[in-house]
């Protein structure tokens, strides 16, 4: 494919609320931890560029409100995501319960084009604290489960495995783009088309 | 009254408020070709102090080529100011000075608004209207108010509309010492001052007023009208270009095979620059208790708190009557036994979620649910602010024992995130648990929509915002909706936490505080939204920002706002919307004044935005100027 495109991937990162969402993506964009964080409202985005395969590529990480009732609202953000990441916190097993929810709402909202392949990746974050409720390997069985998702564990606080975890996250999104390029072989020519369209369908409104 | 005059006047009159676009509909007396043109309506003061309500035709006062639509008029003010005219104008200026209406405002005796308060008729003697005017800009009540400083009036019983004069100045301007006395309204120095109900204040009338008039040159000629220097050949090629700009401005075209349709874009008024007042003083607060510790000029308190706030060392009073915890009319002594009653009822519902044990918790997982909710939220909530930073702070604890009791007191809403930020300044500023607790009660009682399990009051409101947007500022709204964000998603946050987000917290203090108030109209959080978007419209348009772009440029917008600077503009876009002539009742609806078909239909989604206060506000002109006569005592 082409390198000297400007290369954009939008990350939608879900998950309940005070699981960590804000803190992972201004640890990976900022390197800085900060329980000071306040409760997302709306919803708000980093950027970051990063190298993936020798190619540079902006990196877009989408952070919503994580209380349920929220989501009707989220879903506006959700739309072009390159790759959609799950955080669940490892001492709260319902956080860990909702992983599915999260997934097949992103599924119905965001109607990518092939849901089977769409990029996601599960993330397990506070693994630095003692209470751990949720063991590696049911969390790990679950992703297998679900068409070998990526799983990592981290700790946004201690930075563990976060940079590794974001990696793979643009690398996994890349290759979605990617395809989803090579699947679109003609796409100017589908734009005129999409236009021509409308324009005949505001023709016979008019005349109506 | 003297309905056609044709004496000279003298150059000492002076215009104390003028109002163009007005069209004589009605006049007894006049041939009816005098019907239907289109003039200025203007209160003049006499030679001799006495004053009087003038109509002139825009063919004396105007200097317009041929145009015959009325809607692009130009106007010129000659009759004062300047009297340099020359040449084949003085004939016509002479007839056209003959059709000068004159009505004495001491000969007043009633007169009423009709038409959706576009329509003002007048009459010096009782069964009679002699004269009707229909005001083509906006309405009349900017004129109304006016008039009102230099007449005593009482609205009759059968007609809302209708006043009948009681006396004229002498004792208006009696009633204006009356209130300079007692001096409780703000101590405002700017003379540049464009709002109806300020009108009640102790600031000169005339000097406002004449401002006022300033303006309207000021928007139609700018500086130079002032001086009135220039040739007048000068001055007609001039308004002949400005007003042809001002017709490409304002038009639109639209090509559609066979016709070419122009249409007239409807244009707001001018933005009046409407200052902020000082805070609601200590000595003003105490002065306005009765001995028993009563307030009996509630929309009096509520209209200084909405021009400049509360002095942050009475707040802790002044907060418990506006978020409705104790009632204005209350004495000390009742107060006492109401705060004895809540005290109670607050440990009886603390207790009731403290007493919980650990088992019957581990059965109960919605309680659960929301208890962790409550606990992580308040480790999250305005932590950077010493009164609730460090580890094992109390205040912590105190913010989650009244989340959680609120809970216990709306199972149904339970916690929902946003309200720890809409609790912190309440702690922050009064302290006291159970004063804190149900002053919160107070606050969510006007916002619960916000918090819809199914979103449908966010829902709602950004429609709404939408709405008032695409009114008020069309070309930003229009903007937005072409980059995919007419949804207004980005304003999320500032309506749920009624912008708590945006502001530190002395400010955002000043802002809920005005907006409990409930004035100037329902939902003004909306129109501030509008303000706030608004100062960055060049910013969004010209810079060509995008769905992204838009909601980061919003978002950074937090801790960077002004917001006495944002009130006042926001109180400025009221009045804008208020008086356009293509206001409509969707627009009404929404701040909740009344629609033209009658009285406006309760919102199904909104209904608690509005507080059941739609009558009151939408007549708080007429409020003031009631309060106006309550306190002419």
């Amino acid at each position: 494919m082409s390198s000297r495109k400007k290369v954009l991937l939008k990350v939608i990162i879900l998950g309940d609320s005070g699981v960590g969402k804000t803190s992972l993506m201004n640890q990976f964009v900022n390197k800085k931890f900060s329980n000071q964080y306040k409760a997302t409202i709306g919803a708000d985005f980093l950027t970051k560029e990063v190298i993936v395969d020798d190619r540079i590529v902006t990196m877009q990480i989408w952070d919503t409100a994580g209380q349920e009732r929220f989501q009707s609202l989220g879903v506006a953000f959700y739309r072009g995501a390159d790759c959609c990441v799950l955080v669940f916190d490892v001492t709260a097993p319902n956080t860990f319960k909702s992983l599915e929810s999260w997934r097949d709402e992103f599924l119905i909202q965001a109607s990518p084009r092939a849901p089977e392949n769409f990029p996601f990746v599960i993330l397990g974050n506070k693994v630095d604290l003692d209470n751990r409720a949720v063991s590696a390997k049911r969390a790990q069985q679950w992703c297998q489960s679900k068409n070998d998702i990526p799983y990592f564990e981290t700790s946004a606080k201690e930075a563990v495995n976060v940079e590794l975890a974001f990696q793979t996250i643009a690398r996994n999104a890349l290759a979605q783009e990617t395809e989803a390029e090579l699947y679109n072989e003609f796409p100017d020519q589908i734009k005129l088309n999409a236009n021509d369209n409308n324009r005949n369908r505001d023709g016979d409104n008019c005349a109506c | 009254m003297s309905c056609s005059s044709s004496e000279d006047v003298p150059d000492q009159c002076k215009d104390l408020f003028t109002q163009d676009g007005v069209l004589l509909k009605a006049c007894i007396g006049r041939p009816i070709i005098d019907l239907n043109s289109i003039g200025m309506l203007c209160i003049v003061q006499n030679v001799d102090g006495g004053k009087c309500i003038e109509w002139r035709p825009n063919d004396l006062i105007t200097i317009d080529s041929d145009s015959q639509d009325q809607e692009w008029a130009v106007v010129h003010t000659i009759g004062r100011r300047q009297r340099t005219l020359s040449g084949n104008m003085t004939s016509d200026y002479a007839a056209a000075r003959a059709r000068i209406i004159r009505i004495q405002i001491d000969e007043l005796k009633t007169f009423r608004m009709t038409r959706n308060n576009q329509q003002m008729q007048f009459s010096t003697k009782p069964g009679v209207w002699q004269n009707t005017f229909y005001f083509q800009h906006g309405n009349a009540e900017i004129f109304l108010a006016s008039l009102k400083n230099y007449v005593k009036t009482v609205k009759t019983r059968h007609d809302r509309n209708t006043y009948v004069v009681v006396e004229p100045t002498n004792e208006a301007q009696a009633l204006n010492r009356s209130f300079a006395e007692l001096d409780i309204f703000t101590e405002n120095t700017t003379d540049v001052v464009w709002n109806l109900v300020s009108n009640f204040k102790q600031r000169p009338y005339e000097t406002t007023l004449e401002a006022f008039s300033k303006l309207t040159d000021i928007v139609y000629y700018g500086n130079e009208g002032l001086n009135g220097k220039r040739d007048v050949s000068d001055e007609v090629a001039d308004l002949l270009s400005k007003s042809m700009s001002a017709l490409e401005d304002n038009t639109s075209v639209t090509k559609s095979d066979d016709y070419e349709v122009i249409s007239v874009k409807p244009t707001l008024p001018p933005r009046p620059c409407i200052p902020r007042g000082a805070p609601l003083s200590t000595e003003k607060w105490e002065g306005l208790l009765d001995p028993d510790g009563r307030i009996l000029e509630v929309d009096g308190v509520r209209q200084l708190i909405f021009r400049g706030g509360v002095a942050h060392s009475i707040r802790h009073s002044v907060w418990k009557y506006l978020l409705d915890y104790h009632p204005w009319s209350y004495t000390h002594a009742k107060i006492k036994s109401l705060q004895k009653k809540r005290t109670e009822e607050y440990f009886t519902m603390k207790l009731q979620w403290k007493s919980m044990t650990e088992k019957q918790e581990s059965r109960f997982s919605e309680y659960r649910e929301r208890k962790s909710l409550v606990e992580k939220d308040v480790n999250r909530t305005d932590r950077t602010h010493p009164f609730f930073a460090g580890d094992d702070n109390p205040n912590l604890v105190t913010l989650e024992d009244i989340l959680m009791t609120y809970v216990m007191y709306n199972f149904d809403l339970g916690y929902v995130q946003g309200m720890s930020d809409i609790l912190a300044p309440l702690l922050l500023l009064l302290g006291n648990e159970v004063d804190t607790f149900w002053c919160f009660v107070g606050f969510m009682e006007k916002i619960a929509s916000n918090f819809d399990m199914d979103q449908a009051g966010m829902k709602q409101q950004l429609l709404n915002l939408q709405l008032l947007l695409s009114f008020a500022s069309p070309d930003l709204a229009k903007h937005l909706a072409s980059k995919d964000s007419g949804n207004m998603y980005f304003c999320f946050r500032w309506l749920l936490v009624w912008f708590k987000r945006e502001f530190s917290h002395r400010d955002i203090m000043r802002l809920w505080e005005v907006l409990w108030t409930g004035l100037p109209c329902a939902n003004f959080h909306l129109i501030i939204s509008v303000a706030i978007l608004d100062a960055e419209k060049d910013v969004l348009i010209s810079g060509d920002y995008g769905f992204t772009e838009i909601l980061k440029h919003v978002n950074d917008l937090s801790m960077c706002l002004d917001v006495d600077k944002i009130l006042s503009t926001a109180e400025g876009i009221y009045h804008q919307i208020i008086s356009a002539p293509h206001l409509t009742d969707q627009i009404r609806i929404i701040l909740g004044i009344p629609t033209v078909g009658g009285r406006p239909e309760p919102e199904p989604s909104s209904s608690e935005e509005t507080n059941g206060k739609t009558d009151e506000q939408s007549d708080m002109e007429e409020v003031m100027y009631q309060i106006g006569l309550d306190m002419n005592f």
